[in-house]
């Protein structure tokens, strides 16, 4: 009897110690939920959910602050997906909101850029390249087609244009599917 | 007779009784065996050459980037002259030269439909020949030595334009390793596997001399020690050319079984050597390297005679035409003119495709040119399409797959869009070879499916990348912003320490003052003197430090603004301090003046000048109530009075900055609303209404010319340009240093208008 007593106290006390070193051991930094859903976030870092970029969102996020069904480029998916994360509740896209649009970036018409470096200062990826009175452009493989650039420039010389279609980003169509009977 | 060929012939009898017991003859899994029609163009003589009535050369190979043109539109050239070039390194671009496959004239560059299946169109050369065909002899001008290492062979292929010919266009010279002795065993292609496609079989018919020299140069360039040469048994006549080429040479030649896809890279290889090719492993780094035919003929070409790569042999056949051929046709000649060649049975007026009825693509438009890899032009009527069933799971298809594949789950995980499932299924790995969709009962297109699945995991994958770039650039930013604000905040304090200690030391003689309140309030009101002295100088440094030397003729626009900037901070910098002393004004931040609601955000900031004004006026008053209270006039009280002139001042200035600022906010959230300028204008005289019901002083009348002036600004813009609305609204001001930036951005607003104007009238002048 006594040495059933003493072996389940000296296993209770062993795993006691075993988990109260690995809870030291590995533990986790920073927010691991919030990494995970700044994941699955498209990075485009327009501030439409109402935070200035991705990671304040996932932050907000995983601490229970903010809605599923705000990040308008990243749509149902990405709503599906923040909620499958957090285990909130899914919710509809605002309206309009839900049909994705296809990819743009930025263009700046470089003839009447005035060199004003104001869409630099907006621009969260530094994708426009330029100095004060020198014209500016937009690295196209970097703009995330955020699109926060366009409102800021006094001239209006911005604008937002499709990604050209090439042979090398072309993609197969799909083939028509039948309707399978299910 | 012996066993192997026992086995043959018994299996050939079995596989009356049990067609799928063919398979069973080959090394490699599945397979099928179509109806091959190659006599169709392998009966006939190749048609002697033929010069068309224009060249359409495309800049861009199907692998790598486009090369960059030497010749201008006008210019003549002749037959083997180099017409575009690589100017960057060509090894990392996988850039290939174009030459000009016969004498003439460039008639233009301009983008041209290329042979793909999307009809894309790029730059292109259009040649017009003058059919006299002058040539530049050793046009590589090589010695027609063999070169003994591979960088030199590589040199010589890449100016030769060659890329693999048996249909993935892969750029030779980057095929090639560039340590010698790497590769052991060369492997010569001869399996032309497609149905229709002849050209491979009576090139090894004809040229099988100059197949067997690129060999061996080849293998000698690489010191590769066994060349094996691998030929489908259909092709009895290429296999006894090829002997009696090869025979007092190291070069070996078998004959493969008839099965398609026995031409297959991987298939081929496992079936001459054994070794199968692991999932993502290349066939270089085990030793072997594969090529077709052709490249070993063209090999031979470049590296003996100097020629580039200006022609090749293409099958045009099809049940469509009545004289299918085989011909030496120069690169860029039209599909068209080549089908026509061919006398069609009907009018052309359904698309060729490009390559076999297996691998091939219908092309968009009939007059794309022959490009290095284009085998055979197919001329098939098109034929009703049988109805697509649901799939019934039979597994046909996966006994069907040469890669061993299971394609009936990516069919499914394609057609449901879970393309992550697809990628795993090791659709990469899928040949596109088509067995699959051959044998479906279904008649499902599932190599569609595939080619689709893998655009998309492509595009996928990119878009990873282009995410987390992005993710890493706008962290970057975050923080430099951050330390720009810790260095610029740090500047700040000590410039701000210095003022204090300053302050104290004056301070202290007076310090025991009758009137306390009188006291709390003029110190208020000097901590805030301080500190806007302690800013200006701030931003008057910062200017100086963030502004090189400018000559005075660049614009004065960008230095104004800057000035504007920091009379911002400045003013953000009072409100947080008058707001911390005198806990007046409730806080205030950049945010709430950025509502969305424009309205709102008029009214805010009208009530906040108001504010103000009120603000500043009871600190007035208090100041001069302790003006008479204090008996002593001495330094510092009038110290305290200049700043507090200054201060009264700047607010003057500052005013018509705040209506700017929510003139600004305004025309903001109107812009993503689309809202009209209309919209501004009620908005900017809600503005003056709600700003006139306050007190008036005499800041009245200078914030009253602001806002009329933004008013006329926006009138101003309204009728420059009355269709666009979303106009960016930055507003004039008042203010003297502002007047060149003003002028600089109207100017350059008037520039925008006439040029969009001018835009206009000409869609309206093409219309
Ligand atoms: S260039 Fe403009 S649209 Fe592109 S990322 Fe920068 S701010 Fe956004
Ligand atoms: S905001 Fe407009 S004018 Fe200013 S630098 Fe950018 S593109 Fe040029
Ligand atoms: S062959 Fe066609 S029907 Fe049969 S399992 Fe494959 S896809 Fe389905
Ligand atoms: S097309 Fe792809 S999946 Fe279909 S049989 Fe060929 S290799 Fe296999």
């Amino acid at each position: 009897m006594i040495e059933a007593v003493l072996i389940f106290l000296g296993l209770a006390l062993l795993f006691g110690i075993l988990l109260g070193y690995a809870s030291v051991r590995f533990k986790v930094e920073g927010n691991p939920m919030a990494d995970q859903i700044d994941k699955v976030l498209p990075q485009t870092q327009c501030g439409q959910c109402g935070y200035p970029g991705c990671r304040p969102y996932a932050e907000a996020l995983a601490n229970g602050e903010a809605e599923v069904n705000l990040c308008i480029p990243g749509g149902n998916e990405v709503m599906i997906e923040i909620s499958e994360i957090t285990g909130l509740e899914q919710k509809p896209m605002a309206e309009g909101a839900a049909e994705p649009k296809p990819k743009e970036v930025a263009f700046i018409d470089e003839d009447l850029c005035i060199g004003c470096v104001l869409c630099i200062k907006e621009c969260p990826v530094d994708a426009i390249l330029g100095a004060t009175k020198q014209m500016h452009t937009v690295i196209e493989k970097e703009c995330t087609g955020c699109e926060k650039c366009v409102p800021v420039c006094p001239v209006d010389c911005i604008e937002m244009r499709p990604v050209e279609v090439t042979t090398k980003n072309w993609k197969w169509p799909e083939p028509q599917t039948i309707q399978e009977g299910k | 007779m012996n066993p192997s060929n026992l086995l043959s012939v018994a299996l050939r009898f079995l596989a009356k009784l049990y067609p799928a017991s063919k398979r069973w003859l080959h090394r490699f899994h599945g397979g099928v065996f179509p109806q091959y029609y190659k006599s169709l163009s392998a009966t006939q003589p190749i048609r002697k050459a033929f010069i068309p009535e224009k060249l359409i050369l495309p800049l861009e190979q199907p692998v790598g980037l486009p090369a960059e043109t030497l010749v201008k539109v006008g210019e003549r050239v002749k037959k083997n002259q180099l017409l575009a070039q690589a100017s960057k390194d060509p090894q990392k671009a996988l850039i290939v030269p174009v030459h000009a496959p016969t004498s003439g004239t460039v008639m233009a560059i301009q983008p041209m439909t290329l042979p793909h299946p999307s009809g894309l169109q790029d730059q292109c050369i259009v040649l017009q020949p003058d059919g006299l065909d002058e040539a530049i002899v050793n046009a590589l001008e090589v010695d027609g030595s063999h070169p003994g290492s591979p960088e030199a062979l590589k040199s010589t292929l890449l100016h030769a334009g060659i890329v693999g010919m048996g249909g993935a266009g892969f750029p030779t010279y980057a095929k090639i390793p560039n340590q010698r002795g790497k590769i052991h065993t060369l492997l010569i292609n001869g399996a032309e596997c497609e149905p229709f496609i002849t050209c491979d079989d009576l090139l090894m018919q004809t040229r099988a001399q100059e197949i067997v020299q690129g060999a061996l140069i080849t293998a000698h360039a690489l010191g590769a020690s066994k060349i094996i040469c691998g030929i489908e048994t259909n092709k009895p006549e290429a296999i006894r050319a090829m002997q009696e080429a090869a025979s007092n040479t190291p070069v070996e030649i078998r004959s493969v079984e008839t099965v398609y896809p026995m031409g297959g890279q991987k298939q081929l290889t496992l079936e001459l050597t054994g070794v199968e090719m692991p999932h993502k492993a290349h066939a270089v780094d085990l030793g072997l390297l594969m090529m077709n035919v052709a490249t070993y003929a063209a090999i031979y070409r470049a590296v003996v005679h100097g020629e580039p790569l200006t022609s090749r042999l293409v099958t045009v056949s099809g049940l469509g035409l009545n004289k299918p051929f085989n011909i030496h046709a120069l690169i860029g000649t039209p599909f068209s003119a080549l089908a026509e060649l061919a006398e069609p049975k009907v009018t052309l007026d359904y698309p060729l495709v490009m390559g076999g009825p297996m691998m091939g693509f219908q092309v968009q438009n009939n007059d794309v040119p022959v490009i290095k890899t284009t085998n055979c032009i197919l001329a098939n009527p098109p034929e009703p399409v049988a109805m697509q069933m649901p799939c019934i799971r039979c597994g046909e298809c996966m006994q069907a797959c040469p890669v061993n594949l299971l394609p009936q789950q990516m069919y499914w995980h394609t057609q449901a869009h879970e393309y992550d499932k697809v990628e795993k299924l090791n659709v990469f790995d899928c040949i596109e070879c088509g067995c699959c969709s051959y044998v479906c009962p279904s008649h499902i297109p599932l190599v569609q499916y595939y080619r689709h699945a893998k655009s998309e995991i492509k595009a996928m994958h990119a878009e990873e990348k282009a995410t987390e770039l992005a993710k890493q650039r706008h962290e970057f930013k975050l923080a430099r912003i951050e330390r720009e604000k810790r260095e610029r905040e740090a500047r700040l304090k000590a410039k701000k320490e210095a003022v204090k200690k300053e302050a104290l030391a004056e301070e202290s003689p007076s310090a025991k003052k009758p009137e306390a309140t009188a006291k709390s309030a003029a110190e208020a009101a000097r901590a805030a003197a301080a500190k806007r002295a302690a800013a200006q100088k701030q931003s008057q440094k910062s200017d100086d430090s963030n502004n090189p030397p400018i000559p005075p003729a660049r614009l004065k626009a960008i230095e104004a603004a800057k000035k504007a900037a920091a009379q911002k901070a400045q003013q953000k910098n009072e409100e947080s301090s008058a707001s911390s002393k005198v806990n007046r004004e409730p806080p205030k931040s950049e945010q709430d003046e950025k509502k969305p609601d424009a309205k709102s955000a008029a009214k805010a900031a009208a009530m906040k000048a108001a504010q103000k004004r009120t603000q500043a006026k009871k600190q007035a008053s208090t100041e001069s109530a302790s003006e008479v209270t204090s008996a002593k006039k001495d330094a510092r009280q009038r110290a305290i009075e200049a700043a507090k002139k200054r201060a009264a001042a700047k607010k003057a200035e500052l005013q018509p900055m705040a209506e700017m600022e929510t003139e600004q906010a305004c025309s903001d959230s109107a812009f993503p609303q689309q809202a009209d300028v209309k919209d501004n204008t009620t908005a900017a005289t809600e503005l003056t209404e709600t700003t006139t019901s306050t007190p008036a002083s005499e800041k009245e009348t200078a914030r009253r010319a602001a806002i009329k002036a933004a008013k006329e600004a926006v009138a101003k813009r309204k009728a420059a340009s009355p269709s666009k609305t979303e106009q960016t609204e930055n507003t004039a001001t008042p203010k003297p240093d502002e007047d060149k930036r003003k002028k600089a951005i109207e100017a350059a607003r008037n520039r925008a208008a006439q040029k969009r104007n001018a835009a206009n009238e000409s869609q309206q002048g093409d219309k």
